[in-house]
């Protein structure tokens, strides 16, 4: 199995390096750059809500974190985003300890309602910060940026390494690199014995347990690895758009998000990224008829969770059993 | 007269509205310029066209606004009056000849991970000789360097301060970069000028030197709050609260009985959501206080009427931006109230068409549009705009420099004719139209003491 999710990795990474070369136009680029993040994000969110059934909505707080910490770091102390980086991406893993300490006596939707009220109390933080912490020119600026965003505090420097044309290609190439090294620790995980602990956990905890798998022990560990890929795609997010803002955190994204994980087949390993691929073309596709946006997203999610609740992922798998039958059937025949 | 830029894009001369001027004069002057509506710029653009009918293949012109999500309401007046002004100028002959075409983008609920794609797309998709926009939120000027890359015109109305700055610390790269109205800066000084003059001019005597300042929790309505706060003491007010409400907000209680515990003169509401809004004039009325009461936006919106209805009756609030009560703005409303049915709102398509007419005309002076990578072109028509003084349905709109923020009247100019109108309404009578109050000359009617104010 880790050898053809490997293969099939290999495949996708190396026409995701060739693409840029057909000569596509900026846009398409920051799409894909975008579609590298929030797949990067869907991915390890399904390995704590598909793989491990902890029902966390915690992802969309994890990537602000992760964001705003570089982008704080670039700002405050005056060091280079590239530095930043893997510094928000480990502070994001503690932060994502503790949620998962303040989880661990928790189950199903309760999990859910905590996490959920952790992202709108770290919003609430933001929005509500109106307080003049330093004076830039004749500009109030908040600590955390306010409602208004963080801001100036640099870049990935593309722009004077590349050109003002080209500077989008070394984002592009940024987010598929983590995108490549998030699915493979994802397949790793999930393809290991770690990953079949969590799913003991998840059908069925009593059992596992009694099998000497610790809840505590791998709960917080499930936590903490998605935490790292999640916060290091907020510091990429941060570093390419130069602003960090509140509304990383609204409802609307993160449900555009679970959407993915939904469409694309949750606790599958190549699910999410294909539910990630089909949101987001079906949005670009509905940009054609914008008034019918909302309703097309809603129906593409409301089709998927009535006929196909595995996902994408769920009906590859069936027509490629189907296939095997078939073919085993004429081989006996 | 000498001028000087403070960073603000102020023009500081003498600092008082033209209370002396001839008033008549003025608009007789404006309206011959103009000559009803949109001649003003069919006139110009039209001479310069020499008759030329528009064909051949379309300009386009690009609109990244919000046309779903919460500013979706705004963002369609955006897109609907980028279509009439479209429509207009291809009726003068286009920009030389060249008919123009609306394409638009949607900035979704806004931020810089929606604007900044939709920039990229009208750019790379449409490639767009220019983006004309109302505002959108959470980018904080990031969408600029996508802009300066492509070399375009932009013009928005994000109406936010941080513009200056960014402008005004690399206006070389951000040359071809307008904001189409004043910052919300000048929400601030501006109101406590209004508020003085009304004392002035013996129409209202205030009981104290108290201001109580309530503001929602989202930076437009901070920065308003903090430039009324930070200049008080200046005009002569005393900050006597300064509370932050989250929002949406409909249960005013306790913010209520702090203002009854030490009445100010003046309460400051610089939330702008209209429904919250007509609940706290709802929640007021009962119990009111001897305060003049001004706040932002909402009151403009017919929501804020509908909703608070009588309790309404006296709320004064401003805009720095928006159509004018006189002929030209009247005739603007009648046009795209008849192409765009009664329910639309011409006050906030305003903006945007008034820009996409300086522009055309810019265009048309400069020898033509420029489209992406276009820099030389675009440059020409850029150093037209910071030239050009526009009198259109908003008034009269020219940039500062270096900033290229229009410059507000009366807050950063005495002279009507080189600022726009930052305008006084007063609800008087909720089922009608407001009041335009201030400044002069284009002020309709009197200020009225509100109801709930006991002499």
């Amino acid at each position: 199995m880790i050898r053809r999710d490997l293969a099939i990795g290999l495949i996708f990474l190396a026409c995701a390096i060739a693409l840029p070369f057909l000569g596509p136009s900026r846009y398409v680029i920051t799409q894909l750059f975008l579609f590298f993040l929030w797949a990067t994000v869907v991915t390890q969110w399904n390995l704590v809500f598909g793989v491990a059934g902890i029902f966390s909505l915690a992802p969309m707080v994890l990537f602000a974190f992760g964001g705003y910490a570089a982008g704080m770091i670039g700002l405050y102390l005056e060091w280079s985003l590239w530095v930043a980086l893997p510094i928000a991406g480990l502070g994001t893993v503690l932060f994502s300890l503790l949620i998962g300490l303040a989880c661990l006596r928790l189950r199903g939707a309760y999990v859910a309602l905590l996490t959920l009220a952790i992202a709108q109390v770290v919003y609430l933080l933001i929005i509500t910060d109106t307080e003049c912490f330093f004076m830039d020119g004749m500009t109030c600026r908040n600590f955390t940026g306010g409602t208004r965003g963080l801001a100036k505090y640099g870049d990935f420097g593309f722009r004077d390494l590349l050109g003002r044309q080209d500077w989008v290609m070394g984002s592009y190439f940024t987010g598929l690199a983590l995108l490549a090294l998030a699915t493979l620790a994802s397949i790793i995980i999930i393809r290991s014995p770690l990953g079949l602990a969590f799913q003991a956990l998840r059908d069925n905890p009593a059992y596992a347990v009694s099998q000497g798998i610790s809840r505590f022990k791998y709960q917080l560990l499930v936590f903490a690895l998605s935490a790292f890929f999640t916060g290091l795609a907020g510091g990429i997010y941060a570093g390419h758009f130069s602003v960090m803002g509140a509304n990383t955190l609204y409802l609307s994204l993160l449900l555009f998000l679970l959407s993915m994980m939904v469409v694309g087949g949750v606790g599958s390993v190549w699910g999410p990224l294909l539910g990630a691929a089909v949101l987001m073309l079906t949005d670009e596709a509905l940009k054609e008829v914008i008034e019918y946006r909302s309703i097309g997203l809603g129906l593409l999610l409301v089709l998927f969770a009535m006929f196909w609740p595995k996902g994408i992922a769920g009906v590859l798998n069936g027509v490629n059993e189907r296939l095997k039958r078939r073919f085993r059937s004429r081989v006996r025949s | 007269m000498r001028r000087k830029s403070d960073g603000k894009g102020t023009e500081t001369t003498a600092r008082r509205p033209l209370e002396n001027e001839s008033r008549r004069r003025f608009i007789k002057g404006a309206t011959v310029a103009a000559a009803g509506g949109v001649a003003a710029t069919g006139t110009l653009l039209a001479d310069i066209n020499g008759g030329a009918k528009a064909a051949g293949k379309p300009i386009p012109i690009g609109g990244g606004v919000p046309l779903t999500g919460w500013a979706a309401t705004d963002g369609i007046e955006f897109k609907r009056a980028l279509e009439l002004a479209s429509e207009e100028i291809n009726a003068m002959g286009g920009i030389l000849g060249q008919p123009v075409e609306p394409v638009f983008e949607d900035t979704k609920e806004q931020g810089a991970a929606n604007i900044i794609p939709a920039m990229q797309r009208l750019i790379d998709r449409h490639e767009v000789h220019a983006i004309i926009n109302g505002y959108n939120t959470g980018a904080v000027t990031a969408e600029y360097d996508t802009i300066a890359d492509a070399g375009i015109i932009y013009i928005h109305h994000n109406t936010d301060i941080v513009h200056h700055q960014t402008v005004g610390d690399n206006p070389e790269r951000y040359s071809t970069i307008f904001m189409g109205d004043p910052a919300e800066y000048w929400y601030g000084p501006g109101l406590l000028q209004f508020l003085n003059d009304l004392d002035a001019n013996g129409l209202y005597k205030r009981p104290n030197n108290k201001i109580a300042i309530v503001t929602g929790s989202q930076n437009y309505s901070v920065v308003i709050a903090n430039a009324i706060r930070d200049s008080a003491a200046k005009y002569g007010w005393d900050v006597s609260l300064y509370e932050t409400v989250v929002i949406p907000i409909s249960e005013w209680g306790p913010t209520l009985a702090k203002l009854r515990s030490d009445p100010p003169a003046v309460i400051a509401v610089t939330h702008w959501v209209p429904q919250d809004l007509a609940q706290f004039m709802l929640q007021f009325a009962p119990t009111p206080t001897n305060s003049l009461i001004y706040m932002q936006y909402g009151p403009s919106l017919a929501a804020f009427r509908e909703i608070g209805k009588a309790a309404t009756d006296g709320v004064l609030y401003s805009t720095v931006i928006g159509s004018l009560q006189d002929k030209i703005g009247q005739d603007f409303s009648d046009r795209y109230r008849a192409k765009f049915g009664d329910s639309s709102t011409p006050a906030v398509g305003a903006q945007v068409y008034d820009s996409a007419h300086y522009y055309a005309i810019a265009a048309a002076l400069a020898g033509g549009t420029g489209g992406p990578g276009e820099f030389d072109q675009n440059a020409k028509i850029a150093a037209r705009l910071r030239r050009q003084i526009h009198r259109g349905v908003v008034g009269t709109t020219k940039f500062s420099i270096p900033e290229q923020a229009a410059i507000p009247y009366p807050d950063a100019t005495n002279d009507p004719s080189l600022g726009m109108p930052h305008q006084y309404l007063q609800i008087q009578d909720w089922q009608t139209e407001p009041a335009l109050v201030a400044p002069s000359p284009y002020q309709t009617k009197q200020f009225k003491m509100p109801p709930w104010i006991k002499a």
